[in-house]
């Protein structure tokens, strides 16, 4: 897949020496290859290399009818997977025209919150094992059980026109249980994680984004807003059932490690809101709308933008007017907030690539799609 | 649904726009129908001029696509804001084949990646580009994936679209 | 006709009643234990980490996962030491012999109770620092030797590291060994008798206790095996039973800590109740748990603010508590 070239410089100076990390390794979100251009533990160049899991979703697109596609927008980003088929949803139903009635868009925001909930818990902890703290990740994998447990039970994939299941007696009082239970839960991350010395000072001031450097790469997402920028498309284009939810969006100015790490934790409980907020005020009414058997979009194309755990995405339709796209861009934000490594990681120490590769929260297949 | 609003802000990118790149066609598009506000229309000349106007105005570069008419080709570029009166603008460049857009990295570095993934796509070159290798696909094919008559497309074989 | 009048059984009996006799005893008693605590002490570590990490470790082999070191022995043993093309041979196969041989002989002045100890050697605490300072040593041949960058990298950290906390880790001994006046091991248990030394010397308890978790390699110092960036450091090439001697040496060196710690500080083998030795058990156990209990909670310290503390914090502090407790005991 990759003939590394050696850098000129370690022919000139001996000190200089390329590492390259992965693509198979305990730290890296997937198969992720970084070359490392290293003099003693001071890294020079990041050089990430990409493609080892492209499965050819695109071009998948083209020779399947809108339906058969459903199941690949979730494999894009498996850790939002449901927050996928919310989108791919959202941008069909656009670009036909399809009204959703508002219980299916309260279910399908709930499932996407329940997903974040997930996706956060392990790009948090993820980062936390980055630092060697093997413990959070695992009190993670114990929580995002219970959303599992929950999501499974309904099993609610998004169809065109609405949701395939409805809310179930027991989805309901499982997610009530699970709400006090996280929140109860936040304190204990809180003694063993984030008031720890060792954790803080080895997260502060490392990997700084600016606002400038996040305005050249595009940076969105929990990476973006932790130097100060508060972009989220859910508040900036608000779709589906979020203009009638109150929540926030957490910020941080400091733009390291430590700021991204806490806006995901903070993410989390403004995610509990809305799903408490959805619960509350679940509308009556039917779940799917009616929608012809073959969704035939009318030419033309659209971009539909939604906000995954991991920034803005966007699908980009191009329909001719027959049952099967014509071309279906995804916009995956991790391709650009893994950009930004090359530019924020010289400088720093080899231990610091790992946090910093951490705290941006990268899933690799959404990049390769 | 509420959404962003056009208004001032839009007038004022419209203007501007106009300015720096007198040759381009701008449409006004419906938010809601198509998800971007702008559209404007380029023939093979004035993206840097257009990314630098962007820039200035502090949108980013949201992606870079391409699409595949087998005569020509549409190059897509999207542009936001992080700003509060949040819109898009799109930017569609028709590209006749073998002709080699210029790059827009010197503005937007996010494009280096952007753009290396359209030629591995399409095999769209793009002139003054640093580093313009493959970048998803392995490194020593030496086909372009995403064009209309290489695989299985509805141009080269009978799809038949099977009831799921 | 008496035994001793016989001429060779006289020698015979000479020499069984000898030092060296008691010394190979004692050298024979600790190659037995020392693989069955190193068993104990693996399973431990797997309940704790499962415990802290809200589930239960190991279950499946034995009630409650009792047999599982025993198993993964079995299974280490039957795996192929692999020695890869490009390394030095030599260095290679020698490292983990090298690593493993001072555990051994660091529990030979250790005094477990008045009785049971191997030999009270004149320099005890010196033997046991001299003989740590070796596996230094076999680390770095064992990164150098595998021809691997993470491996050189892993190896070139832990010199570093080793070498910078043996300073603050000799200080805090001093400020013990100046009150007691002897480097015997025993004879420092023994001025215990009326109150341990951790009361007297705090700051040198803290001190010593953090200088040996670095001396041992464990979190949150553990960056010579950070399994997050270099796969496994220094140890990665190596494969079945000469990995197995890495581990080893690691848990071994862990007890004579723990037990050096429980002899300068906690009193040895004093305590109500029970014999001494059990007493030393316990203390040097609790110990170990204490240091495990460490490592899945806190996550590693980067390499550079590793060298700051011990040389910017440590040191300075060991030194101030070494002239304070010289002071002190001019003056009193």
């Amino acid at each position: 897949m990759l003939n590394p070239k050696t850098i000129d410089d370690a022919s000139i100076d001996q000190r200089v020496y390329q590492l390259n990390l992965g693509p198979q390794h305990p730290s890296t979100h997937g198969v992720m290859h970084l070359l490392v251009t290293l003099d003693g533990e001071v890294v020079l160049k990041v050089e990430p290399v990409i493609g080892y899991s492209h499965r050819g979703h695109e071009k998948m697109a083209e020779n399947r009818t809108y339906e058969q596609f459903l199941p690949n927008p979730a494999r894009m980003d498996y850790l939002s997977g449901m927050i996928f088929n919310h989108g791919y949803c959202m941008a069909v139903e656009k670009l036909c025209g399809i009204e959703v009635p508002r219980r299916a868009e309260y279910i399908r925001v709930i499932t996407s919150e329940l997903n974040r909930i997930a996706s956060h818990f392990i790009g948090a902890m993820d980062y936390a094992m980055g630092l060697g703290a093997i413990t959070p990740f695992l009190w993670g994998w114990d929580d995002r059980e219970h959303i599992l447990d929950l999501l499974e039970g309904i099993t609610s994939y998004g169809r065109f026109g609405g949701v395939r299941n409805d809310i179930t007696r027991e989805f309901y009082d499982g997610t009530r249980r699970f709400i006090d239970r996280l929140r109860g839960r936040f304190w204990d991350y809180e003694n063993l994680i984030n008031q720890n010395i060792i954790f803080i000072k080895r997260s502060q001031d490392v990997g700084v984004i600016t606002k400038e450097v996040a305005l050249d790469y595009g940076v969105t997402g929990p990476t973006l807003r932790g130097s100060g920028v508060g972009y989220d498309v859910r508040k900036r284009e608000p779709y589906s059932a979020y203009p009638e939810f109150t929540f926030e969006i957490p910020t941080r100015e400091a733009g390291d490690c430590l700021a991204r790490y806490q806006v995901r934790m903070a993410e989390m409980e403004q995610s509990l809101n809305i799903i408490e907020q959805a619960l509350d005020h679940l509308p009556p009414g039917p779940i799917r709308a009616k929608v012809p058997r073959f969704v035939t979009p009318p030419e033309g194309d659209c971009y539909c933008a939604f906000e995954s755990a991991r920034g803005a995405v966007g699908f980009y339709i191009v329909s001719d007017g027959s049952r099967i796209p014509y071309r279906i861009k995804v916009r995956a934000p991790s391709f650009s907030n893994l950009f930004v490594l090359t530019e924020i990681c010289p400088g720093h120490f080899l231990a610091d690539v790992i946090a910093i590769f951490g705290s941006i929260d990268v899933t690799v297949p959404e990049i390769d799609r | 649904m509420p959404t962003a609003e056009p208004t001032k802000p839009l007038e004022n990118i419209r203007n501007s726009l106009v300015q720096v790149i007198p040759e381009a066609e701008l449409l006004d598009r419906d938010y809601q129908e198509c998800g971007y506000h702008l559209e404007v229309r380029l023939v093979m000349r004035g993206m840097r001029r257009m990314a630098r106007e962007m820039k200035d105005r502090r949108f980013f570069l949201e992606t870079i696509t391409a699409v595949d008419f087998l005569e020509y080709f549409h190059l897509i570029y999207l542009f936001t804001t992080y700003n509060e009166a949040s819109f898009r603008v799109m930017a569609r460049v028709k590209l006749l084949p073998e002709v080699r857009p210029f790059s827009v990295w010197t503005i937007y570095p996010e494009a280096i990646w952007l753009e290396r993934e359209v030629y591995d796509f399409f095999g769209i070159r793009f002139e003054g580009h640093p580093d313009l290798k493959r970048i998803i696909n392995p490194d020593d094919v030496d086909y372009f994936p995403l064009l209309k008559n290489f695989g299985k497309t509805k141009f080269t074989t009978d799809i038949d679209d099977i009831l799921c | 006709m008496n035994i001793t009048q016989l001429p060779y059984l006289k020698d015979i009996y000479a020499f069984l009643g000898s030092d060296v006799m008691s010394g190979m005893v004692g050298l024979l008693i600790i190659a037995a234990i020392v693989p069955l605590n190193v068993a104990f002490l693996v399973l431990v570590e797997r309940k704790v980490a499962g415990h802290i990490q809200l589930r239960p470790g190991p279950m499946e082999v034995g009630p409650h996962g009792i047999l599982q070191t025993l198993i993964d022995a079995v299974k280490l043993l039957g795996k192929e030491m692999v020695t890869p093309q490009s390394t030095d041979k030599l260095i290679f196969f020698l490292a983990p012999i090298i690593v493993v041989a001072p555990a051994f002989v660091g529990f030979v002045p250790i005094p477990f109770s008045p009785m049971m100890q191997v030999k009270d050697v004149n320099v005890g605490i010196l033997l046991i620092f001299a003989f740590s300072s070796i596996s230094v040593i076999s680390i770095l041949m064992a990164g150098w030797s595998s021809n691997n960058k993470y491996s050189l990298i892993g190896a070139v950290r832990s010199v570093a590291q080793n070498v910078a906390y043996e300073i603050p880790l000799l200080l805090a001994t001093m400020s013990v060994i100046i009150m007691t006046n002897t480097f015997k091991m025993g004879e420092i248990v023994q001025a215990q008798s009326s109150v341990w030394f951790i009361f007297y010397q705090p700051l040198a308890a803290m001190i010593f206790f953090i200088a040996t978790t670095a001396e041992t390699n464990r979190a949150p110092f553990d960056l010579v095996e950070a399994e997050s960036e270099l796969v496994s450091g220094f140890h990665t090439e190596y494969t079945g039973m000469r990995f197995s001697l890495f581990f080893l040496a690691e848990y071994t060196n862990m007890v004579i800590a723990a037990a050096m710690f429980t002899v300068l500080f906690l009193g040895g083998w004093y305590g109500p109740l029970f014999p001494g030795m059990i007493w030393f058990l316990i203390k040097t156990y609790f110990l170990i748990f204490v240091v495990m209990w460490a490592r899945w909670t806190y996550p590693r310290i980067r390499f550079d603010q590793l060298m700051n503390f011990a040389w910017k914090v440590l040191i300075p502090f060991a030194l101030v508590n070494l002239l304070l407790t010289a002071i002190v005991l001019k003056v009193v």
